[in-house]
């Protein structure tokens, strides 16, 4: 499709901005969404039955539900995303995404700032958990060793999912999925500080327990504002970053970078903003001598832009007769 | 994700180890936090009791009777203990527990008791039903943190279910 029939709408949205092999990740990535749903499900059910009155076993279950929410606003997001751009959503709906992030970081926020309050509390107010026995299969053991059993159990399949996850969104270039599976990766740090925590209950040490739990919660408050940070600088236009949010994107540079290349550009900035899987740029050029570009020249300038990379999804040219200096931060 | 895994690693296996340590690797697994069965075996036993027919009943001479009286009476002779009964009102009792002054606490408590901030209720030893028809699971009340005390009286529970 050339660019000059394209309407004045972003181009075209939905799946159709993706290119089929970036459709085929993008498949890939719900299918694992749905699988952790299934398996999350299956752990919550099981830590639930375990749980008991230790601090950490509920810090390790409330974090075990928190782990449903990225999937689940990754899914509501893709399927918004299917969704072709209109009058009234003239950008599409590939901001979805970043409000999908926004959500799912404050729900980490909230619960991680609830549990660690409790867990402070109630090392204060030191409230010793009981772990005492539970009939299984006509035998008393110790309730802690299921606890145990389950928590180790429920640490292994996030980590594979996480790990499978983490490639797809860096192609896909999905913050809320990159969240999620970065969440899934250190699930087993979670399961390991319960263990910590139900052990020392057990050789008699009640505040191993409630500092177990603390460690765990801390982790879902950090993960809350780290994501927080990201979700609030995608809606609020910063530069688009890559996909951990550690430096700009290397496409930032690479459109101003071709932009200059053209014979008859003599200055060139773009403003690249991260609209979810896709960019937004505006270039703004100034022509040698002043001499107003043709509108051939304009659409080839544009073409050549969205050639760069499947990401650069709508690109639109000013012709500027000066570029006013913008600081730098990075 | 907290500090890195290697700082989780590390820190869980020294606080495993630093558990071991203090546990002394001997005694029973899991362990009081404040030696309570170590204390009631070959010595004495603190069971605050309430009122509370047929499980606890408390003549004007102090002595207690009732079905959850003499089941703890077993249970105190079986770890070769002597009880010292603390009679009194289950919020008066329950935090007692709290402060650590009482071992066991018994007067017909269900495992709907609303002290469990304060008490670590037994799993069920047994279920009876009620006047309204709705079923009640019998429970009783443990000093919280004392975990070894705890496994010891529900297993001894069980083995009473057991027997009758």
């Amino acid at each position: 499709m050339s660019p000059t029939v394209q309407s004045e709408t972003a181009a075209v949205s939905g799946h159709d901005a993706l290119p089929h092999d970036v459709q085929q990740v993008l498949h890939q990535a719900i299918r694992l969404e749905w699988i952790t749903i299934g398996v999350m499900v299956v752990t919550i059910a099981a830590v639930g039955l375990v749980t008991g009155q230790s601090q950490a076993m509920k810090a390790a279950w409330a974090e075990d539900m928190l782990t449903l929410l990225p999937p689940l606003a990754f899914l509501i997001a893709a399927r918004r995303l299917r969704k072709a751009p209109d009058r009234d959503h003239p950008y599409g709906h590939h901001r979805s995404i970043g409000v999908a992030h926004l959500v799912a970081a404050l729900a980490l926020l909230a619960m991680g700032t609830f549990l660690v309050v409790d867990s402070v509390m109630s090392l204060v107010k030191v409230e010793k958990p009981p772990i005492g026995t539970m009939a299984l299969f006509g035998h008393a053991v110790w309730a802690g060793w299921p606890m145990i059993i389950v928590m180790a159990l429920s640490g292994i399949a996030p980590v594979i999912l996480g790990r499978k996850k983490l490639p797809l969104a860096e192609k896909l270039h999905d913050k809320v999925l990159f969240a999620d599976a970065d969440m899934n990766k250190a699930d087993w740090t979670t399961a390991i500080a319960t263990i910590v925590g139900v052990l020392g209950i057990g050789f008699g040490l009640w505040w191993f327990d409630a500092a177990a739990a603390l460690v765990v919660s801390i982790s879902i408050l950090r993960d809350g504002f780290k994501n927080l940070r990201a979700a609030i600088g995608g809606l609020t236009d910063t530069r688009a970053r890559t996909v951990d949010d550690k430096e700009p994107h290397p496409l930032t540079r690479d459109v101003e970078t071709r932009a200059l290349a053209t014979p008859w550009v003599a200055q060139a900035v773009g403003r690249v903003r991260d609209e979810g899987h896709v960019f937004h740029v505006e270039m703004f050029v100034v022509p040698r001598h002043g001499k107003a570009p043709s509108l051939d020249q304009l659409v080839q300038l544009r073409t050549a832009l969205l050639d760069l990379d499947w990401r650069l999804h709508d690109v639109v040219i000013a012709p500027v007769p000066a570029i006013p200096q913008i600081p730098a931060r990075d | 994700m907290l500090v890195s895994a290697h700082h989780i690693v590390r820190a869980a296996a020294a606080s495993v180890a630093a558990a071991l340590l203090v546990s002394g690797c001997s005694g029973p697994f899991p362990a009081d936090s404040q030696g309570s069965l170590a204390h009631a075996t070959g010595g004495t036993i603190s069971v605050g009791a309430t009122t509370n027919p047929p499980w606890t009943e408390i003549s004007p001479d102090g002595a207690v009777t009732g079905v959850e009286a003499d089941l703890v009476t077993d249970y105190a002779e079986s770890i070769d203990a002597e009880i010292t009964w603390v009679p009194g009102s289950e919020s008066v009792l329950a935090d007692r527990m709290k402060d650590g002054e009482l071992d066991i606490m018994i007067g017909g408590l269900t495992s709907k008791a609303p002290w469990t901030d304060k008490v670590a209720l037994t799993r069920p030893y047994t279920t009876v039903r009620g006047e309204d028809g709705t079923t009640e699971k019998m429970v009783m009340g443990v000093r919280p943190g004392e975990n070894a005390l705890m496994v010891s009286l529900e297993t001894f529970l069980d083995d009473q279910d057991a027997e009758r």
